[in-house]
């Protein structure tokens, strides 16, 4: 029991916050269930707000028994079992307390209304262990944008139907069982990557979870590492047959961005253009559609990369001293304008990667003003990756501090983005495109250079990070 | 040049030991094409500490991790407490404890936090053992464990892995981050703790002193597979360092039972043997004419002669 109770603390110790509220979302939904049910749609509203507590805290839960789940963990005795048991617990907690509630006060569609919460649950605990379960669900997205009409007709017949229940039941089932196994399972570590670099989507890998990839991850991690290691060779070879200061950098940013040459750029725009068609596609079945969206996602697609910057430079830390020795810098001045300037090569791939989702967008939507989207996105893109590699480079160290600073970022180019659009549309390329450089590339490079010049003033760290 | 003859078989066991506590057959491994462990045969007897060694890159650590559990094996097979160990299950996990090489878990769990949650899966933890340990290594019990140090996240493992009073407790270099004092103090709680009858241990150490102050049985690892495990003092009994020095140098070692490795440097002839006489290498040396120096070697010594 005290195993169970302290696996129930678990994400609450780690994400106090979400644990209270989602508990308080938990009493609130059961006490619409009972109180406010008889009289007027407190069914409704205890369900959605179940629904959403219990998504949230599945969501953390994976996201902790994911972390925790490391082979140690395993030796701990009877640790699938009790694991199984709080499973069972928290089934019951979320989904059979309110499922018997709602029945005993005589709530309809009671039992589907409890499948569908471990439905909810299973979403929740799968997209937190395995984040591309989410892709999953586009298809259904796809569908209700498209067909809005048939998708209502579904609903209202699986409502009617004897088979949506353990139709629903096996969903969820499925998902579970997606979700646990590679979690339960125990495998060799496969070794890190740079801790600049996300091949991930979502780039979100938490330091404390170890690398989780499936069998078409692996093998696309594999081609990374083989252009990686091409790229840091010619680079090699190039600056032993002629040493200047430009291939010395480049050097640097073969080391530090392994995945950041040009073939590794195209392969990762040729990955995302798979993940671009199917937003497009399903926002394109979305009425009003704007095509402009499209640009606007690219640039935050581009900007993506940048909060992994910040993690990484701070991971990589004891890692830098050795490049420190190995540079030999005259001064450390020198030392930290190296990184910089190897760093910067992220606001052009960032831009680059931008206009190529653009440019993929428009064909796609047969956008009506695809310049206005290109100059827009290009200037935006552009003046964003300055801000945003600024901000990572010297702002907080801290997580939360990190988070804050860049939603800040990208609320601040989201809205230069459709100002940007606005302004263009309204004065023209060549003034409304003119004034939009002028501002955003201007407060860019001020940023950036600031930045660099704050960056170049402060004294290398090579000490490990607190976690 | 140096030479190395393979190590003479084991003394068959008597017939009355107990039980092993572990027992692994034809263990292989490998990561990625590369073979790390090619066919481990090893028994390892109740109530005995053992020192595991071998070179960096032998595989001692994906061993241990093998041993229980912790990694899939590729072919052979291992039962710990004389049931199969496929993967970590079953009562007999109350009786392991395992102090793994780099500590990373929990970073965002405090101290006090982090034990509380293991002694909720044990039948047994000592907490008195656990909160003497907390006070004497100065471990705050309020510190988030991703503020700890290396050698003070390495001091919790310790403590996690021995509060059950494990029947088998496996260590990986647990002692490689540890001060010296902290080493010491260490290994005077491991050996007090488990001295007891029955209590099993084995770890990994490049540092050979805490060996030789534990009288541990040392098993190498070498080329994949386990060479030899012997009991130390029959290994230092036994064995000795033979130099023969002589003008003209050496081209071959001479051939002479009992010879575990030669190696010419110089001048000199350097010959690791084994049960061999005094009075049988003085005659080698007259029958060589060469001069005669005999050294008990330290467990070091003979680390660094046969791994």
């Amino acid at each position: 029991m005290r195993a169970i109770a302290q696996l129930w603390l678990l994400p609450s110790r780690q994400m106090p916050l979400l644990g209270a509220l989602v508990h308080l979302l938990w009493l609130a939904a059961l006490a619409c269930l009972a109180l406010i049910t008889p009289h007027a749609e407190g069914a409704a509203i205890g369900a959605g707000l179940l629904a959403v507590g219990s998504w949230f805290w599945h969501l953390g839960l994976a996201t902790t028994l994911r972390g925790a789940c490391q082979p140690e963990t395993f030796l701990l005795p009877a640790f699938r079992r009790r694991l199984a048991a709080f499973g069972l617990a928290d089934a019951v907690t979320w989904v059979g307390l309110p499922a018997l509630l709602a029945l005993a006060i005589g709530v309809p569609h009671a039992a589907l209304g409890g499948t569908l919460l471990l439905l909810a649950a299973a979403m929740g605990f799968a997209m937190g262990v395995e984040r591309w379960i989410s892709l999953l669900f586009w298809p259904l997205l796809v569908l209700a944008g498209w067909m809005p009409g048939l998708a209502s007709a579904v609903v209202h017949n699986a409502i009617e139907s004897p088979l949506t229940l353990p139709l629903l039941l096996l969903v969820a089932v499925l998902l579970l069982r997606l979700s646990l196994h590679p979690m339960l399972q125990i495998t060799d570590r496969p070794p890190d990557t740079s801790p600049l670099e996300g091949l991930s989507v979502g780039r979100g890998a938490t330091t404390d979870a170890a690398p989780r990839r499936s069998a078409l991850g692996r093998r696309l991690e594999g081609w990374f590492d083989t252009i990686a290691q091409r790229a840091l060779e010619q680079a090699l070879t190039r600056y032993r047959q002629q040493p200047t200061a430009a291939r010395r950098r480049t050097l640097v940013r073969r080391l530090l961005l392994p995945h950041d040459n040009a073939l590794a750029i195209l392969l990762r725009m040729a990955i995302m253009a798979v993940f671009a068609t199917l937003y497009v596609v399903v926002a394109l079945h979305r009425r009003p559609f704007h095509a402009s969206v499209v640009g606007a996602y690219a640039v935050l697609i581009a900007l993506a990369r940048f909060p992994q910057i910040g993690r990484g430079m701070q991971r990589m830390r004891p890692n830098l001293a050795d490049l420190y020795l190995t540079l030999a810098p005259t001064t450390r001045t020198q030392y930290q304008q190296t990184l910089a300037d190897a760093l910067l090569v992220l606001v052009p791939t960032g831009t680059a990667s931008a206009l190529a989702y653009t440019v993929l967008g428009i064909v796609l939507t047969h956008a009506t003003q695809p310049w206005l989207m290109l100059l827009v996105t290009l200037i935006v893109a552009t003046g964003g990756g300055l801000v945003a590699l600024a901000v990572h480079l010297i702002g907080p160290q801290n997580a939360v501090g990190r988070q804050w600073v860049n939603a800040a970022v990208l609320t601040g180019t989201m809205a230069m983005y459709w100002a940007g659009v606005g302004l263009v549309d309204a004065l023209g390329y060549v003034f409304g495109g003119g004034l939009l450089a002028l501002v955003v590339l201007g407060f860019g490079l001020g940023v950036w250079f600031a930045a660099q010049r704050e960056y170049r003033r402060r004294e290398p760290c090579f000490d490990a990070p607190l976690t | 040049m140096t030479t190395l003859l393979s190590f003479p078989a084991q003394p068959a066991a008597p017939v009355s030991e107990p039980a092993p506590v572990l027992r692994v057959q034809g263990l292989r491994k490998a990561f990625e094409g590369r073979q790390v462990l090619c066919g481990v045969d090893w028994t390892v007897p109740a109530g005995r500490v053992i020192g595991l060694l071998g070179r960096n890159g032998a595989g001692k650590t994906t061993l241990l991790r093998c041993l229980l559990g912790l990694a899939p094996v590729d072919a052979g097979s291992i039962e710990l407490f004389g049931a199969p160990m496929t993967e970590p299950g079953g009562e007999r996990l109350h009786r392991v404890g395992f102090v793994p090489q780099g500590f990373d878990l929990f970073p965002w769990m405090k101290v006090r936090a982090y034990l509380d949650f293991t002694a909720a899966f044990y039948a047994h933890w000592n907490h008195a053992l656990a909160a003497r340990l907390l006070d004497e290594w100065q471990l705050d019990s309020k510190q988030k464990i991703g503020r700890l140090s290396q050698g003070q996240r390495q001091k919790l493992a310790i403590v996690r892995a021995i509060a059950p009073e494990p029947d088998l407790l496996v260590l990986d270099e647990p002692v490689a981050s540890l001060d010296p004092q902290a080493r010491r103090a260490f290994m005077g709680e491991l050996l007090a703790l488990m001295g007891a009858p029955g209590k099993t241990v084995i770890f990994s150490t490049h540092i050979t002193a805490d060996l030789e102050r534990a009288d541990a049985d040392i098993a190498l690892l070498r080329d994949g597979r386990i060479q030899f495990v012997r009991p130390l003092a029959e290994l230092k009994s036994r064995l000795c360092h033979a130099v023969l020095s002589r003008p003209a140098g050496w081209t071959t070692p001479p051939a002479m039972p009992g010879v575990l490795k030669a190696r010419v440097a110089g001048a000199s002839l350097h010959l690791l043997v084994e049960d061999v006489p005094t009075e049988r290498l003085h005659q080698l040396a007259k029958d060589e004419e060469a001069s005669l120096r005999i050294e008990m070697p330290t467990l070091e010594d003979l680390f660094v002669e046969l791994a």
